[in-house]
């Protein structure tokens, strides 16, 4: 085979190498999808982001591998995989995940053919993929773009070498230890350079952007139908709460959670004027009082576990009036089981069917297990405000019943404590039956006593360490505020209890929404008011603005321009909102909104457009039956010509000099060499097609004359030839003429 | 179709016009280029299949996973890998479009082919995309007598308005007429997903001469040299200068004497010593009756055109003549080609042997006729004398 190119390519050895590079890396960034699994694979997602490009380096380093491992790998692998798979019955998902990443780092580390590289794919894509549907992140996003544009790369490579490689003998098709695993990756990065041409680099970026928007496309487009079913991979793996509000929860733990920054939940609100002044998002309700820390007790436990029933819905207690707004909550991976609200709400709405416990006497919503994902739910008739009626569970019967939480006892104090305790209630001094009141003085006396520090020192020793704290002039947090508070309010007679969960966040000014983050986790109490039935909010830390109940501050934008938050950091948070609601949460009804959205636009563009029309037309009529005098004509006349003449300048003129422009020649600056040709051809005339010789010349000729610089022919051997011909054709015409 | 001779101008202005591929449309307007590409889409043309490969087979099979989990499952980030998948398909189909698209081809076939000698068969390939290139395609080459096509790929990128040749070696195994056509061009670019494959009717007919035979030759003593006045009708090319003559039908017009022709106001020729030279004529005769087997018979064709290229180069070949056809001088070396063209097509026939009866071939000497010797060889005969065998 001749080739005309003059542009250099890559070889077969380079090709092998880039395939080998972009094999290497799809493999690290499929199995980087671990870290937001958290799949207990970290020694294998080290060995994979390790070896890799160690390997890729080193590509001879996969040659060394020794044929009895090469034999024994993939029994190891099954064995490996059974023996997990039987240790973790109940959850085979990480199972699996661990032998994709096995089977990743094997094809990384050893040579590939056609089949192990389009297995590396698959692998890949099957990480990145059950990564995607577990967490439902916006990494996944940037993560499934970035592999499909080094996958079809990666195909393309291999594809150009399986076109190069046919016809080669085998011996050069797939060695054992190639020649061009001794690769210069500095080399080969010089030779891609030079190879690449950049109006097809911008053209294959214009065209894969083209993929993506296709995608997107095809996204909204293909149709969806409510099949009511749960995903079932939500079954093979579980998760733990990785901020640590659960049932379980002991002193400190808030404090911990403080710690982290990153965003627990984003909410949006359908109407923001009704953004209240106070964000308290309710969680966890902690009743029992034992070891010096409060908890869920057993029976609390008991009796939301038996609430549990699995639907898409959960209905509230509280009325759904009109213009109250629609709250949704996405609530990030690994946050809570509990779901954060801020009161009593009609409606709870999920994308599919939960399995949900509610339990209407706490307020609370509980799922069986956290979410493995992003959980987006969407509350219906939420209260925002600072008291809570909440309904007894079972009527008055229940209300009754001896095994019932309850909210005023202090089990396991010492009668020292007890009696340390009625001593400061009675220094409070409070109504019975004013319990805001009380919670106003109880508040106000342990801000006297104490200091807000995240840090508090209480010495261990044989007093309870709420009632030592209590006691001592240390500093505190949030959580020894509320359960100091709750003890003393319950050893002054009032049922009060502690609860947990976020308190306050921030309006994102670009997507507009609330952000709440794991900093913002607080510990708040509850005391109930017997005359009013209710549960009225106290927040007893110092420094928390609002102590007991109703807050005067304004709600709304007031209350939105106090959390306003417009820093780069929200700028960035916003496209995680934006994935949640408009992808993630894409459902059949957005799908029809999104339609009739679009077919809105179109009937307002259509209508405009026609109006813009009646009325140019309208201008015209007016314009037309307005008298034409001899200047009038005139001057339209002169338009008219002059308008024809620059029309024709262009066509006989100007396109011309704009394609001589666009060829970078000039009339007066033609290439000698076309020149040259040109002459010949001239010369040469319409004889002599016949001629395979002049032919031949004759399309070199028109190659010099017409074609690209780049791919002349040796101009000056050409023309030899040319002469030679045409003496020739001159003397065989000669004869004739004779 | 016309047959490809050994007239290789010929052959060149048959090719010139036989550019085929998804960039020759003609003159065609762009009207009809797109009501074509639309009919296309509904009823494609003979021959164009797109068919998915073992990637692309997995890929829609993983698709179809993916669609199935994802309705089941309403979960959008299954239904995003789903439509970036469906892209990532369309996305192949449109680049392997360009890949072909303004790509054209033709084929060319440079005569003589002989029988058991190699023969290049030259594809050219022209892009004539002004920015991309065009990678990865292959040719399946047919021809007469084989049993399944041959492929020949485009290993290197063919520039934008590149041109390139892929060549294929063929053996011919038999002589007479031999179809060479590229029966598909086909491309797995870029992703190895589909396999399109276009078809095409780019066919030539080339004559395949008999192969060369070795042969034993025999002393002639009898060979009737010319007498005093007597020429050979070969026009020679060289020698010396010995006198002018008549023309005779045949000669070159480079042997004309124009200022003897003007003065005799009829044409004369320069003649030379190489006319002088005793000339042999050939005679093949393919009677069924006489060449009843067919080995021995195909035998006599190799005979007789390696004896009549032989005869030729030594410039002693007058004349050849097929059976009772008609005898044609051999003055030059298309007079020759034609005579092998004829040898190579040459068949059995069924008619018993007639002596011509045309008085030219009377007065003829030293002809040369074949008859078969014992079952397998052949053997040549001047005027009845045993001259050479095969």
């Amino acid at each position: 085979m001749s080739m005309e190119n003059r542009r250099p390519q890559l070889n077969l050895a380079e090709l092998h190498q880039l395939k080998w590079l972009l094999g290497g890396m799809l493999a690290v960034i499929s199995a980087w999808t671990v870290l937001y699994m958290e799949v207990d694979a970290w020694i294998l997602l080290a060995l994979v982001t390790v070896g890799a490009p160690v390997f890729i380096v080193k590509p001879w380093l996969a040659a060394r591998v020794p044929r009895w491992a090469h034999r024994l790998a993939f029994p190891a692998l099954v064995a490996i995989f059974t023996v997990d798979v039987a240790t973790h019955l109940k959850e085979p998902l990480p199972s699996v995940i661990r032998l994709a990443l096995m089977l990743l780092l094997y094809r990384v580390i050893t040579p590939r053919k056609r089949r192990d590289d389009l297995q590396l794919i698959v692998m890949g894509l099957f990480l990145i993929v059950v990564g995607g549907v577990l967490s439902v992140s916006i990494v996944f996003a940037a993560q499934i773009v970035v592999f499909t544009a080094f996958a079809l790369i990666f195909l393309l490579v291999i594809t150009l070498v399986d076109a190069m490689e046919q016809g080669l003998p085998p011996t050069m098709a797939g060695d054992a230890a190639p020649g061009w695993m001794h690769a210069s990756w500095r080399r080969l990065a010089g030779r891609l350079r030079e190879c690449l041409d950049w109006r097809v680099a911008v053209l294959s970026v214009l065209l894969f952007a083209g993929v993506v928007g296709l995608s997107a496309v095809l996204f909204t487009a293909i149709p969806r139908f409510d099949l009511g079913n749960s995903l079932f991979l939500d079954g093979m793996i579980s998760r733990k709460a990785k901020t640590g509000f659960s049932e379980n929860i002991q002193f400190g733990d808030v404090v911990d959670i403080q710690q982290d920054t990153s965003v627990a939940l984003s909410v949006d609100v359908s109407d923001r004027t009704q953004v209240p002044s106070e964000l308290y998002w309710r969680m966890l309700v902690l009743d029992e009082y034992t070891k010096g820390s409060f908890g869920m007790s057993a029976v609390l436990k008991r009796s939301m576990d038996s609430l549990s029933a699995k639907a898409a819905q959960v209905q509230g207690d509280a009325r759904l009036r009109a213009n109250m707004p629609v709250w949704t909550f996405y609530m990030e991976t690994g946050t809570s089981r509990f779901l954060p609200l801020l009161g009593g709400f009609n409606q709870i709405t999920f994308d599919g069917q939960q399995d949900t416990a509610f339990s209407h006497e706490l307020g609370l919503v509980m799922l069986r297990q956290t979410p493995a994902k992003m959980l987006a739910y969407k509350v219906e008739g939420m209260q925002t405000g600072a008291t809570l009626r909440l309904p007894v569970e079972g009527g008055e019967a229940a209300a009754n019943d001896p095994k019932r939480p309850v909210f005023t006892a202090i089990d396991g104090l010492k009668a020292g404590d007890n009696a340390q305790l009625t001593a400061w209630v009675a220094e409070i001094g409070a109504h019975p039956d004013n319990p805001a009141e009380f919670a106003r003085r109880a508040s106000a006396w342990l801000g006297g006593r104490h200091a807000y520090s995240l840090q508090s020192r209480i010495e261990p020793g044989e007093a309870d360490p709420l009632v030592f704290w209590i006691g001592t002039k240390e500093p505190g947090h949030c959580e020894l505020f509320a359960g100091a508070f709750t003890l003393l309010a319950r050893a002054a007679g009032y049922p009060a209890r502690v609860v947990l969960g976020f308190h306050g966040g921030s309006w994102n000014a670009r997507s507009e929404n609330l952000t709440v983050r794991n900093s913002n986790a607080h510990a708040w109490c509850e005391i109930f008011d017997r005359a009013a039935g209710v549960w009225v909010r106290v927040d007893p830390t110092l420094g928390s603005g609002v102590v007991v109940g109703p807050t005067t501050a304004p709600q709304g934008e007031s209350a939105i321009a106090r959390i306003r938050d417009d820093s780069w950091g929200a700028r960035l948070e916003s496209l995680r909102v934006f994935w949640y609601r408009r992808i993630v949460n894409f459902d059949q009804k957005s799908q029809v909104e999104l339609a009739r959205d679009a077919k809105k636009a179109v009937n307002e563009r259509v209508r405009a457009f026609k109006k813009a029309l009646r009325h140019r037309l309208a201008e015209l009529r007016v314009w037309l039956a307005s008298p034409w005098d001899v200047r009038r004509i005139t001057g339209w006349a002169a338009a008219g010509l002059v308008a024809g003449g620059v029309v024709a300048g262009w066509r006989f003129y100007g396109r011309g000099s704009w394609r001589r422009w666009r060829g970078g020649k000039g009339r007066g600056n033609v290439d000698p060499v076309r020149r040259e040709a040109g002459r010949w051809l001239r010369a040469m005339g319409d004889s002599g097609f016949k001629n395979p010789d002049v032919a031949e010349v004759r399309a070199e000729l028109e190659k010099l004359r017409y074609g690209p610089a780049e791919r002349w022919p040796e101009p000056r051997g050409v023309f030899r030839r040319a002469k030679k011909v045409l003496v020739k054709m001159k003397r065989r015409d000669g004869v004739f003429n004779h | 179709m016309a047959i490809e001779t050994a007239n290789p101008a010929d052959a060149i202005g048959a090719a010139a016009t036989d550019w085929q591929g998804e960039g020759f449309h003609g003159a065609r307007s762009k009207d009809h280029r797109w009501r074509r590409l639309l009919w296309s889409l509904i009823y494609p043309q003979r021959g164009q299949r797109i068919l998915p490969t073992v990637p692309g087979t997995l890929l829609i099979a993983v698709a179809l996973g993916i669609g199935m989990a994802a309705y089941n499952t309403a979960s959008n980030i299954l239904f995003i890998t789903l439509s970036l998948l469906l892209a990532c398909l369309v996305f192949s189909g449109v680049l392997s479009w360009f890949n072909v698209k303004r790509v054209t081809w033709r084929l060319r076939v440079t005569p003589p082919l002989r029988v058991g000698r190699d023969q290049a068969i030259m594809l050219e390939l022209r892009n004539g995309k002004r920015v991309l290139p065009t990678y990865g395609l292959w040719f399946d080459f047919q021809a007469t007598g084989l049993a399944k096509p041959v492929r020949q790929a485009l290993a290197t990128r063919l520039d934008p308005l590149g041109e390139t040749r892929i060549e294929w070696t063929l053996r011919p195994e038999k002589r007479g007429v031999l179809a060479v056509e590229l029966a598909a061009v086909g491309s797995l670019f870029p992703f190895g997903f589909l396999r399109k494959i276009i078809g095409s009717d780019l066919r030539r007919e080339v004559l395949v001469w008999p192969a060369p035979v070795e042969y034993r030759r025999f002393p002639l003593v009898s060979w009737r040299q010319p007498g005093q006045g007597e020429q050979n009708a070969t026009a020679g090319q060289g020698g010396d200068l010995l006198a002018l003559r008549p023309y005779a039908q045949g000669d070159s017009q480079r042997s004309v004497h124009w200022k003897a022709s003007a003065r005799l106001r009829r044409l004369v020729v320069r003649q030379f010593a190489t006319e002088m030279q005793a000339g042999f004529s050939l005679w093949v005769q393919t009677s069924a009756e006489v060449w009843t087997r067919p080995e021995q018979f195909e035998l006599l064709c190799s005979f007789a055109a390696t004896l009549a290229e032989d005869f030729f180069r030594a410039g002693r070949l007058t004349s050849v003549a097929l059976n009772d056809g008609a005898t044609y001088p051999v003055r030059s070396v298309r007079d020759l080609e034609l005579f092998l063209d004829r040898i190579a097509e040459a068949a059995l026939v069924d008619q018993s042997y007639q002596p011509s009866t045309s008085a030219g071939a009377g007065r003829r000497f030293n002809v040369l006729t074949f008859a078969p010797d014992g079952a397998r060889g052949v053997i040549a005969y001047v005027d009845g004398k045993p001259a050479a065998a095969a």
